[in-house]
C-alpha cells in the first residue's frame, strides 16, 4: 500500500502541497484529480523520489521511502506527465538503455523491450529517432519504460495525452488489468469520464489541500451529484467558465 | 554618439533586430546552458584567447624589428613566415567557426515551423542570420588581429620605406584578413549550400554530419600538415607549384604582398587566384543561400514527420556490467548523433587526427626505425587531447529535461555510476588511441622497446582518465553546464605549457628508460602506482558522493558594510 501521510511540499515559502495525507491500496485504482496547479505533479514527484518534501511521510510497504529509496525505486514505475526522452535515442535503444540501467537480465530485456513494442505499435519504427515521434508515440514508450520491470506501484501522470482512441482504449483497459493482478495504481488525469469508468476511488485536491477522498459511488451519494464532472466542479473549479470564456471572445475583439 | 547608434539601430526594421538577436545567441545552445549561465563571460574568455595569439604574435614581429644581425634574406624569410602564419591562423579560426555554426545561417525545421506561421519574410530571415554570422565572424577578425593587426604594418613600414608605408600597409592588411575569412567562410557555406541542393533532404540531413567532420579534419589538417614556404626560391621551385595551386592561405599571403606592393612579379598568379577565389566563394554562397531560402523551406515543411529508418546494428557487444553498458552505449550515442558535442569532441579529434596523420607521414614513409622521441611526444599528445576532449564534452548536457528516467531508475550506490563514466572514457577514448598508436608503432624497433612504450601510454591513459574526473560525480551529458565557470584563458595555456614540457621532457626521459631495463622497470612501477594510487583515491571518494544533474554556481556573500557589527567582547 501507498500511504501519505500528511506530506507537505513549500516553494519559497509557498505551500504547492499541504499536508496532503490519502492512500493507495493494491488492486484498487486510485484516480488523482485537482485543476492546473493545485499541487498533483509535484505531489508525484514527491512519490517518486525526484523531489523532497518539506515535511510529513511517504510509506510504500509499510516503510518510509527515504529509508531505502533505491530498493523503493525497484518497485515503482512512473509515467511522467511531459513527454520528456532523449530525442536522439530511438524506442529501442532508449528501452534497452532503461533495462540495463534497471539491471533487467539480457534475455529478459531484449524480449520485454520487443514485445512492448510490437503491442504498443511501435515496432515499425522502433530504429527511428524520438525526435521524429508524434506525441503519442512518446507517451507510449514512456509507458514501456515504466512498466518494463513489472513495478508493485504504478504512478501515472495525465498517461492518456496524446494517445489515439485505440491505444487510450488499450491503456484504459491495461490500467484495470495492473490493479487486477495486485498492483497499487496511482494516476492522475483531466478526463473525468475515463477517470470515472476505472477508478475504484478518486483523492481531488484543490489549492494544494486534499478536499475529497473516497469511493466514486459515495462522493455521488454524499454530494447528491450525478457525475464526477460535477462533483469535481462544485469542489474544485472557482472560477465562472461562461464569464471567463465571453471575457476572453471581448478582450480579442471577436 | 550613443544616440546615433540607437537612431541608426532604431531605423532597422523591428523584426530584423528581433531575430538578429534571437541568431546570435543561437552560437551556443541554450539548452546546454543553465539558468545561471554567464554567457558574455564565455565569449568574453574566448575573445580573450584570441586577443593573446594576437599579442604573441606582435612581440614575435617586434623581435624581427629588433633584429639587425640577421641578413636581408633571412629577415624576408622571417617575414613570409609570420605573414603566412598569421593569415592561415586567421583562416583555421573562421574556418572553425564556420564549422561550429554548421547549418545555422541556412533555414532548419525549428525556424520553418516557429517563423513560417507568422508574418515574417524568408529574405528577413536571411538577412538577420547573415547579420549574425557576419558578427561573429566580425568579432573573431578584430579580437585575433587586434595588436598584430597594427602592429605588424608599422613594423613593415619602418623597416620599409618609413611611415608614409603605414596607412596603405595596414589597409592592406585588414583587407586580406576580411577577405580571407569571407573566402573561407563562403566556401564553407558554398559546399553546404550545393549539398542542400543537389541530394534529396533526408540524405542531406546525414551527409551534412559527414561533411561538418571531413570540414573539421580539412581545417585542422591544411594548418598543421601544409609545408611552410618561406623563401622566393622554395616558391618558385616547381615541386610545389601543384600544391600552391591549391592552398588558399599562399594565395592570400600573394594577395597581401601584392596589394603593398611587395609581392616578386613571377607569384602574381597566385593573388590572382586569391580574388578568383574570393569572387567564387562569394558568389557561390550567395547563389546557394538565396536558393536554399525559396527552395529549401518549403522541402522542409514537405518532408514526412517521422522517417522510416533502417534496422540499425544491435549492441550485442556487452562491455562491462549492465550500467557500465548503458552508459558507455549512451555516451557513444551522444557523442556521435548530437551537433553540438560532436563539434567540440571534433575539435579535439581533429588535433589528434592531424598528429597521427603528421607522425604517419614522418615515419612511416621511411623503412623500419628506432623509436623517435618525436613519435612519443606525438602518442603522448594524442592521448591527452583524445581524454579531454571527451572529458570536456561530458559535460555538456544533451537533454536536461530528460534525466528524470536517470533519477528514477538510479538502484545502484553513486560509485557504481563514477565506475561506469571512468569505463566509458577509457573504451571511447584510451583504448582506441591505445590502438591507433600501436599501429603507428608497427615500423619502429626493436620490438620490445615499442612494447614497453606502450605499456607507458596505457598507463598515461588510466591516470589522465582518473585525473580528468576527479570531482566528476556525473553521468556523462546529463548535468547543465555553467560555461562562465571555467577559466578558459587559464585552461587553455595552462594545458598548453603543461602538455610541451611535460611530453618533451617525458619523452626524452622514456627513450632514456627504454633503453635501460631497470629503469624502465622503476618508471613502469612509478606510473603504476600512480594510476592506482589515482584510480583508489576517485573510488574512496565516490563512495560518499552524489550524482549530480546540476552545476550551480559558487555561492557569493558580498558584505556591503552597512552596518557595523559589535565586536564579540562589546556583545557579551
Amino acid at each position: 500500500m501507498l500511504e501519505l501521510r500528511k506530506v507537505s511540499k513549500h516553494f519559497s515559502g509557498i505551500p504547492a502541497v499541504d499536508k496532503v495525507s490519502f492512500s493507495a491500496r493494491p488492486g484498487e485504482v486510485t484516480g488523482y484529480l485537482g485543476p492546473n496547479g493545485s499541487g498533483k505533479s509535484t505531489t508525484m514527484k514527491m512519490i517518486t523520489g525526484l523531489i523532497g518534501m518539506t515535511s510529513g511521510e511517504i510509506l510504500f510497504q509499510g516503510a518510509p521511502i527515504r529509508e531505502n529509496l533505491i530498493a523503493y525505486k525497484r518497485h515503482m514505475g512512473y509515467v511522467p506527465e511531459e513527454p520528456y526522452l532523449y530525442n536522439h535515442l530511438s524506442a529501442a535503444e532508449y528501452l534497452t538503455m532503461v533495462a540495463q540501467l534497471r539491471d533487467l537480465p539480457v534475455r529478459q530485456s531484449i524480449d520485454c523491450v520487443d514485445g512492448l513494442l510490437r503491442l504498443l505499435s511501435l515496432y515499425d519504427d522502433r530504429h527511428a529517432s524520438i525526435s521524429g515521434y508524434s506525441k503519442g508515440m512518446r507517451q507510449k514508450v514512456l509507458i514501456a519504460a515504466a512498466l518494463m520491470h513489472n513495478p508493485d506501484l504504478v504512478l501515472l501522470d495525465e498517461p492518456f495525452s496524446g494517445l489515439d482512441v485505440g491505444s487510450s482504449l488499450v491503456l484504459r483497459s491495461l490500467i484495470q488489468e495492473l490493479a487486477a493482478r495486485g498492483k497499487v495504481v496511482l494516476f492522475s488525469s483531466h478526463e473525468l469520464e475515463t477517470v470515472e469508468r476505472i477508478s475504484t476511488r478518486v483523492v481531488i485536491l484543490h489549492r494544494g489541500k486534499v478536499v475529497a477522498d473516497d469511493s466514486i459511488e459515495r462522493l455521488r451519494s454524499m454530494m447528491e451529484l450525478p457525475t464526477l464532472e460535477e462533483i469535481f466542479s462544485q469542489l474544485a473549479v472557482e472560477q465562472d467558465t461562461g464569464t471567463t470564456a465571453k471575457q476572453i471572445a471581448d478582450l480579442i475583439h471577436a | 554618439m550613443h544616440n546615433l547608434v540607437r537612431n541608426l539601430v532604431d531605423f532597422l526594421p523591428q523584426q530584423f533586430r528581433v531575430l538578429y538577436r534571437q541568431f546570435l545567441l543561437r552560437i551556443i545552445d541554450l539548452e546546454a546552458l543553465s539558468i545561471q549561465a554567464d554567457i558574455p563571460r564565455f565569449l568574453g574568455q574566448i575573445s580573450g584567447v584570441l586577443i593573446m595569439f594576437s599579442m604573441i604574435h606582435t612581440l614575435i614581429a617586434w623581435a624581427y624589428l629588433g633584429d639587425t644581425e640577421d641578413s636581408p634574406p633571412k629577415l624576408l624569410s622571417f617575414a613570409w613566415h609570420l605573414e603566412h602564419h598569421l593569415i592561415a591562423m586567421m583562416m583555421l579560426v573562421v574556418g572553425l567557426i564556420a564549422v561550429a555554426s554548421w547549418d545555422s545561417i541556412f533555414p532548419d525545421r525549428r525556424d520553418t515551423m516557429i517563423l513560417g506561421p507568422l508574418p515574417v519574410k524568408p529574405s528577413v530571415v536571411l538577412a538577420a542570420k547573415a547579420a549574425a554570422a557576419a558578427a561573429v565572424i566580425g568579432l573573431a577578425i578584430v579580437t585575433l588581429n587586434v595588436a598584430a593587426g597594427f602592429a605588424w604594418p608599422s613594423v613593415l613600414a619602418m623597416r620599409g620605406r618609413g611611415p608614409s608605408e603605414f596607412l596603405p600597409t595596414l589597409a592592406s592588411y585588414w583587407l586580406t584578413m576580411i577577405a580571407a575569412s569571407v573566402f573561407v567562410y563562403g566556401s564553407v557555406l558554398t559546399v553546404q549550400g550545393l549539398t542542400a541542393l543537389l541530394l534529396p533532404r533526408r540524405l542531406f540531413l546525414l551527409c551534412s554530419a559527414f561533411l561538418q567532420l571531413a570540414a573539421f579534419a580539412v581545417f585542422f589538417g591544411v594548418f598543421f600538415l601544409q609545408p611552410t614556404l618561406t623563401t622566393p626560391a622554395e616558391f618558385a621551385n616547381p615541386s610545389y607549384g601543384a600544391f600552391l595551386s591549391w592552398a588558399p592561405s599562399y594565395w592570400f599571403f600573394a594577395l597581401f604582398n601584392r596589394l603593398r606592393g611587395a609581392l616578386p612579379e613571377n607569384l602574381n598568379w597566385l593573388a590572382t587566384r586569391a580574388w578568383i577565389g574570393l569572387a567564387a566563394a562569394v558568389a557561390g554562397s550567395v547563389f546557394s543561400l538565396l536558393l536554399c531560402y525559396l527552395r529549401t523551406m518549403r522541402k522542409t515543411i514537405e518532408q514526412p514527420d517521422l522517417l522510416p529508418a533502417a534496422r540499425g546494428p544491435r549492441m550485442n557487444l556487452r562491455l562491462g556490467s549492465s550500467i557500465e553498458a548503458a552508459i558507455l552505449a549512451f555516451s557513444f550515442r551522444s557523442v556521435t548523433r548530437s551537433r553540438q558535442h560532436r563539434v567540440v569532441f571534433a575539435f579535439y579529434m581533429a588535433i589528434v587526427l592531424a598528429v597521427a596523420l603528421s607522425s604517419a607521414r614522418s615515419f612511416l614513409a621511411a623503412a623500419a626505425q628506432p623509436l623517435a622521441p618525436g613519435f612519443l611526444v606525438a602518442s603522448f599528445v594524442m592521448m591527452s587531447f583524445a581524454v579531454l576532449g571527451l572529458r570536456s564534452v561530458f559535460s555538456l548536457p544533451i537533454s536536461l529535461t530528460a534525466n528524470w528516467m536517470l533519477r528514477i531508475s538510479q538502484l545502484f550506490p553513486s560509485w557504481r555510476y563514477i565506475a561506469a563514466t571512468r569505463h566509458a572514457l577509457l573504451c571511447l577514448t584510451v583504448l582506441p588511441v591505445w590502438i591507433t598508436a600501436a599501429l603507428l608503432s608497427l615500423h619502429f624497433r626493436p620490438w620490445p622497446q615499442v612494447a614497453g612504450h606502450l605499456i607507458v601510454l596505457a598507463l598515461l591513459g588510466s591516470i589522465l582518465a582518473d585525473l580528468s574526473l576527479i570531482g566528476f560525480y556525473k553521468v556523462p551529458f546529463t548535468c547543465s553546464y555553467l560555461p562562465g565557470k571555467v577559466n578558459i584563458q587559464f585552461v587553455f595555456w595552462g594545458s598548453l605549457i603543461l602538455f610541451l614540457t611535460l611530453g618533451l621532457t617525458g619523452a626524452r626521459y622514456e627513450l632514456a628508460a627504454l633503453h635501460n631495463p631497470v629503469r624502465f622497470a622503476w618508471m613502469v612501477i612509478a606510473l603504476g602506482s600512480m594510476a592506482a594510487c589515482l584510480r583508489a583515491f576517485n573510488r574512496y571518494r565516490a563512495r560518499d558522493a552524489e550524482i549530480y544533474f546540476e552545476e550551480v554556481p559558487a555561492e557569493v556573500i558580498t558584505s556591503l558594510r552597512l552596518i557595523s557589527l559589535p565586536s564579540s567582547e562589546e556583545a557579551f
